[in-house]
């Protein structure tokens, strides 16, 4: 991550964290946090985006396990 | 049967004994207190010890059989579990400092279950802090050592339950798997673990770590002693409205029906979080080979790259841990080891979409995982831990920071957690020892509600080998 995008994940977590979750941390962890984050969310985005359509509905996965059950 | 023999007996044959009445159950529970008395300084397994109230409680079991009630085939046998499993009335401390003097308001099913199967209980076992962390540390309880050799760690997060098990100071433990914490302490203290389908076991009136990713399971010294526990703890449970109905079928009876013509496939992973110790690749293959030569068809498998399964995993856990702990972490944040409070805090983070599009990948993770490494095989043979045990020392990321201790402990998880994600059974045996003495640990994968064949197939393989057989002195 180039330094000017990192300083803007980091605002952004910074804002979450003072605006939405009243919490406060250090500029250093806050920095950790966004980096943190972005591996997490970037991962998910991308794995969704290939995957997922409107109608997968997370209750599946226990059918799918019932369904797909040797037993 | 010896008294003094009787600790180092696997759970069946002091079950078998005690219903047999050739021994009682205040025999085999005065064999593992005073087991218990030797190990317990060299390991640190148990956080609390019920001496007198099982005296008591095997008294009462060998009573009831001595009035021809018996309550099943666990009936008087010692076992002790891990701290999270909930008592109503009694202390529950989760492994942590927050609620070292907290008393539990219920029972937890599992436990319930094992009351009713006539289990005596020997106290209660140490484990990570809120069951997150691998390798078996915690700061507040003092960590837990390996049997094999105390420098080294035990794995977690059910430490205490892969020690006192390995050492034969109970023989059975239930532990709790959201990332392998079952799976990870079996293979490193040379003991059984089984991690089955999501929705097997009941939850209920257990510390969660991930709502959706904890799994409760038995830690056993053989492959028939688990099939026997899982039997009991296993079924729908009206508490836990995740649990499966499907009826739990009679583990132990199928577990004679041999490996030949069954088909296994064998992933000896390099590209996962941590790669594969030439050391541990070999004793997977050995084992493969073993299984090869009672008949079974083994043919090597590729796993699919776990990177996003991973990813989707640790987004669960983060957000929901991060729910569940909010209000300690806002009020009393330096009760919590570092390590364990950090690795919550981006739950805070990770937009809501996100976290429901991790659940919803889940089905999808499954179907590909189903079709390709699992296609045409009946289960999948890789390693439970890709390298040999480290030290408590190296590991210890409250005193040792950086990226590489970071990344070695990580490492732990890289083969286990995916397994979590996809929900699927996973059963953790032993297969042999590296090169500084301590246990090496296989794992069998299977499709859901499979774990028979996992237990089939981990017998077969205990018939024709020894390692599990071994007692650390």
């Amino acid at each position: 991550m180039d330094d000017k995008r990192m300083h803007e994940k980091t605002k952004t977590v910074a804002g979450i964290a003072a605006g939405l979750q009243g919490m406060t941390y250090d500029d250093k962890r806050l920095a950790e946090l966004a980096a943190e984050v972005e591996i997490l969310n970037d991962a998910v985005r991308k794995a969704a985006a290939q995957r997922l359509s409107f109608d997968d509905d997370p209750a599946a996965f226990a059918s799918i396990l019932a369904k797909e059950a040797r037993t | 049967m010896r008294n003094d023999d009787l600790a180092l007996e696997d759970l069946t044959a002091i079950a078998d004994a005690i219903a047999a009445r050739r021994i009682t159950s205040v025999e085999a529970t005065e064999a593992c207190l005073a087991r218990i008395e030797a190990w317990q300084p060299r390991t640190n397994a148990f956080l609390r010890i019920y001496r007198d109230k099982a005296l008591a409680q095997a008294k009462a079991m060998d009573a009831e059989l001595a009035a021809g009630k018996s309550r099943g085939p666990l009936h008087g046998v010692p076992m002790a579990h891990k701290d999270m499993y909930y008592r109503k009335g009694e202390l529950s401390t989760g492994g942590s400092a927050i609620r070292r003097d907290w008393r539990a308001p219920v029972t937890a099913t599992v436990l319930g279950k094992l009351d009713a199967a006539g289990v005596v209980e020997l106290g209660f076992l140490n484990m990570a802090e809120f069951a997150a962390g691998p390798t078996g540390h915690n700061v507040h309880h003092g960590h837990c050592r390996n049997p094999w050799d105390q420098t080294r760690v035990t794995g977690g997060s059910s430490s205490g339950s892969g020690a006192s098990v390995g050492a034969r100071m109970v023989y059975g433990a239930l532990g709790s798997d959201t990332g392998g914490s079952i799976r990870l302490p079996a293979a490193a203290c040379g003991v059984v673990g089984m991690k089955a389908t999501y929705g097997r076991v009941s939850r209920a009136g257990a510390v969660a770590r991930s709502w959706s990713l904890d799994h409760v399971g038995p830690l056993t010294r053989t492959v028939r002693d688990n099939a026997r526990m899982l039997g009991v703890i296993a079924g729908h449970d009206p508490d836990d409205s995740t649990t499966s109905d499907k009826p739990v079928p009679d583990y132990e009876a199928l577990l004679e029906g041999g490996v030949a013509g069954l088909r296994i496939g064998l992933a000896l992973p390099n590209d996962g979080p941590a790669p594969l110790d030439a050391q541990i690749g070999a004793a997977i293959q050995a084992a493969a080979d073993a299984l090869g030569r009672l008949g079974a068809k083994v043919s090597t498998v590729t796993l699919p790259d776990f990177t996003a399964l991973y990813r989707a995993a640790e987004v669960m856990v983060k957000c929901e841990a991060a729910a569940m702990h909010r209000p300690w972490m806002e009020k009393t944040p330096e009760l919590y080891a570092n390590q364990v409070r950090t690795r919550m805090e981006a739950g805070f983070f990770i937009p809501a979409t996100q976290y429901i599009d991790a659940l919803r990948l889940r089905t999808h993770f499954v179907t590909e995982f189903l079709s390709t490494a699992m296609d045409g095989v009946d289960a999948v043979l890789l390693p439970a831990i890709p390298f040999p045990l480290p030290t408590i020392e190296e590991t210890d990321t409250e005193t040792k920071g950086g990226p590489a201790v970071l990344k070695m402990v990580a490492g732990f998880t890289g083969l286990t957690r995916p397994f979590n994600t996809l929900g699927i059974p996973a059963l953790s045996v032993p297969c042999g020892f590296d090169s500084n003495g301590a246990p090496i640990g296989l794992q069998l994968v299977g499709r859901p509600f499979d774990e028979a064949m996992l237990y089939r197939i981990g017998h077969a393989y205990q018939g024709a080998t020894e390692h599990h057989l071994k007692v650390p002195v």
